[in-house]
């Protein structure tokens, strides 16, 4: 099979799931499963940061990255803020060989 | 809007609301759309040298650059397209990936994108056509995004808003694929620039505001704790899935839980 073949058949299994999932928004649900995606977003974002931090060879400076950047988006409530000063607080950290 | 050449007493609102019915919605479109295409900007940062070394592991597993291109294009999920990258390295010889390899992970990895959309789609009103197209474009950085900055948009995210956000990170990804099959071996890797930190740094913003009460912190932990750990023996889009479906649940129960509780007492 050629490689574009292949792309297009990975293509073939990415959509679905994407295209299925938007559908299903006028499903009548009980309360247990509206109280369940009440909680997808803070539970899938959780399991997006702890791996890409704790999980990583370089995780102490990530670490203290994520705790600069957590407290300014915590005290300022400027996303864009958070990320900067956590890039910068990485890289202070790993120009002084941290 | 003045406009002095208007006769006195021309009720401008009405006329518009008369003459022009579809305007309102229309005219919507873009500056909601634009907000959604600005408010991933933080993210590009990020992005750039990961589709610059997602396009560079391509080529040297021998796609040409339009496969390369093709792939960033079509399958548009960042984590998947590294694997497959990956994969395609020892693809058609002996003992290397299959293609049913390949095409069974990039099912596992994106999987995911499943409770995206259930949860999106509770929070946004979309047409067929809008879902159809909506679907393309959706990845891991837009749900958050939309999810968590969504809320500030006047009436909820809408259509516009959703397409903005994706298709910002949809440009930003496909040019610097671009950038990195023509020329990425001589840009720096994302490794020495660092950059890695910048995806949970992102989400880690997002996350802050949302901690707001006990059980979502209890979910936040055990979902990001048990991601941790399955991380070690699973990939990583299937890790998501499952943390994710896990640490809802948790949740679910744990409000169920405290409804009875309160019911009893009362």
């Amino acid at each position: 099979m050629s490689i574009a073949a292949v792309i297009v058949l990975m293509w073939a299994v990415t959509y679905p799931p994407r295209w299925l999932g938007l559908n299903l928004g006028r499903v009548k649900l009980p309360p247990f499963w509206l109280a369940f995606l009440n909680f997808v977003p803070v539970s899938v974002i959780a399991a997006l940061i702890v791996p890409e931090v704790l999980g990583s060879p370089e995780w102490p400076r990530r670490l203290f990255a994520s705790v600069v950047g957590g407290l300014i988006v915590w005290r300022s409530g400027n996303l864009a803020l958070g990320i900067l000063g956590g890039f910068a607080a990485y890289w202070a950290v790993r120009a002084l060989g941290g | 809007m003045r406009t002095p050449l208007l006769p006195p007493g021309f009720n401008f609102s009405s006329y518009k609301l008369a003459a022009m019915p579809a305007s309102g919605p229309a005219s919507a479109f873009w500056p909601a759309f634009w907000r959604g295409f600005r408010v991933m900007i933080p993210l590009w940062l990020g992005m750039v040298p990961f589709a610059v070394a997602y396009a560079v592991t391509a080529r040297a597993s021998g796609l040409s650059v339009w496969e390369t291109q093709m792939m960033s294009l079509t399958v548009f999920a960042g984590a998947s397209q590294f694997a497959a990258a990956g994969l395609f390295a020892g693809y058609g010889m002996a003992g290397g990936a299959s293609a049913l390899g390949i095409v069974a992970t990039t099912f596992l990895l994106n999987a995911r994108h499943l409770l995206y959309g259930l949860s999106l789609s509770r929070q946004v009103t979309l047409t067929r056509p809008q879902r159809l197209i909506a679907a393309q474009f959706l990845t891991d950085e837009a749900y958050g995004m939309v999810t968590v900055k969504g809320g500030q948009e006047p009436g909820g995210p809408s259509f516009g808003y959703v397409l903005g956000a994706e298709l910002s990170l949809y440009v930003v990804w496909n040019a610097s694929t671009l950038l990195g099959a023509l020329g990425g071996a001589v840009l720096p890797s994302p490794e020495a620039l660092g950059v890695g930190v910048i995806f949970p740094l992102a989400f880690l913003g997002l996350l802050v505001p949302m901690l707001r009460g006990r059980v979502t912190v209890l979910v936040a932990l055990a979902s990001g704790l048990a991601a941790w750990g399955l991380s070690r023996v699973l990939p990583g889009g299937l890790v998501i899935l499952l943390a994710g479906v896990g640490g809802a649940l948790l949740g679910a129960w744990l409000t169920g839980r405290k409804t009875a509780v309160q019911e009893a007492g009362a």
